[in-house]
């Protein structure tokens, strides 16, 4: 490896592992949230986004 | 020299540009096998407690848009994962442009995230999928989308590694250590639970999967190209030029 290398890489502050998390939990809520974190309201997410999903390829029922 | 906080902008921004163009391919391409699923799946006679309801919360219209703002909200998601990643990353093609290291690396989280589970657990139209398996199933695509992207991490380790060697042997050494990781993850991981339905035509089946692999292609490489654009200063320097 040579110096360029650590010129590439942008430091990373401590919030962005936040952002990471927030951007995680937001696909998961469109894509994979069947009832864990929402109970019955999550069939209502599921029905709206229902397209996106098959689309995406995530498993659906 | 980008700062973190200029990368994630420009990841953000070219995930929602990528998002609504998936979206639009979405509209286009897979709303058509999507219908004709729907139609053979409400031909079915009514089963008690397989109700799955399409349409009876929302109108099919309803559901497009749906599709189109599902498209656009991962592909924000997406791009901020995408610029962390980017910001983050020490070895990914190091002596390349900005722009080349921004299309491959969105290259090789399309080929993780989306190819590598479209090949074993290929996406299914409405009306495939029993309801009682999509836990299952569900952790076997995210297993597999993990093991995807280490092997892609694992890969630019190794390419690292080997910078001794030259150049194609170096390229085919790591082509042949990535092709080896994947034919174990297919052989590895368990097959699906569910079987096809019979009345689903095989032909609106692989319309479906095809038009999903378009979304997702869309999504993945238009993030990638957006955002190269946008993180290349060669972008803007090529304009100075010709307006000079």
């Amino acid at each position: 490896m040579t110096s360029p290398a650590h010129h590439l890489s942008v430091p990373i502050p401590k919030w962005a592992y936040a952002v990471a998390l927030v951007a995680l939990s937001v696909t998961w809520l469109v894509l994979q949230e069947n009832g864990i974190a929402l109970g019955h309201a999550a069939e209502t997410v599921h029905e709206f986004f229902h397209d996106g999903r098959h689309a995406l390829g995530v498993p659906c029922h | 020299m980008p700062t973190y906080k200029g990368l994630l902008a420009r990841g953000v921004g070219a995930g929602a540009v990528s998002g609504l163009l998936a979206g639009l391919v979405g509209v286009l391409v897979v709303e058509a096998p999507i219908r004709a699923a729907l139609a053979v799946e409400q031909a079915r006679p009514a089963e008690p407690g397989a109700g799955h309801g399409h349409g009876e919360l929302f109108s099919r219209g309803t559901q497009v848009v749906g599709g189109v703002l599902a498209a656009v909200v991962v592909g924000v998601a997406v791009g901020a994962l995408f610029a962390t990643a980017y910001a983050g990353s020490r070895r990914w093609f190091v002596s390349k442009a900005p722009f080349v290291r921004a299309v491959s690396l969105s290259a090789a989280a399309f080929s993780a995230a989306a190819l590598l589970p479209a090949v074993k657990y290929p996406a299914n139209p409405p009306g495939v999928g029993a309801a009682d398996t999509v836990e299952y199933r569900t952790v076997l695509y995210l297993g597999l989308i993990a093991a995807g992207l280490l092997v892609a991490v694992g890969a630019s380790h190794l390419a690292s590694r080997l910078g001794g060697l030259t150049p194609p042997v170096r390229a085919t050494a790591v082509a042949a250590a990535v092709l080896a990781a994947v034919v174990v993850l297919l052989v590895a991981f368990p097959e699906t639970p569910d079987v096809v339905p019979s009345d689903v035509p095989g032909g609106v089946l692989w319309e479906f999967r095809l038009a999903s692999l378009a979304e997702t292609a869309t999504l993945w490489l238009g993030l990638g190209v957006v955002f190269g654009l946008l993180v290349d200063p060669a972008t803007r320097r090529a304009k100075r030029v010709s307006a000079v």
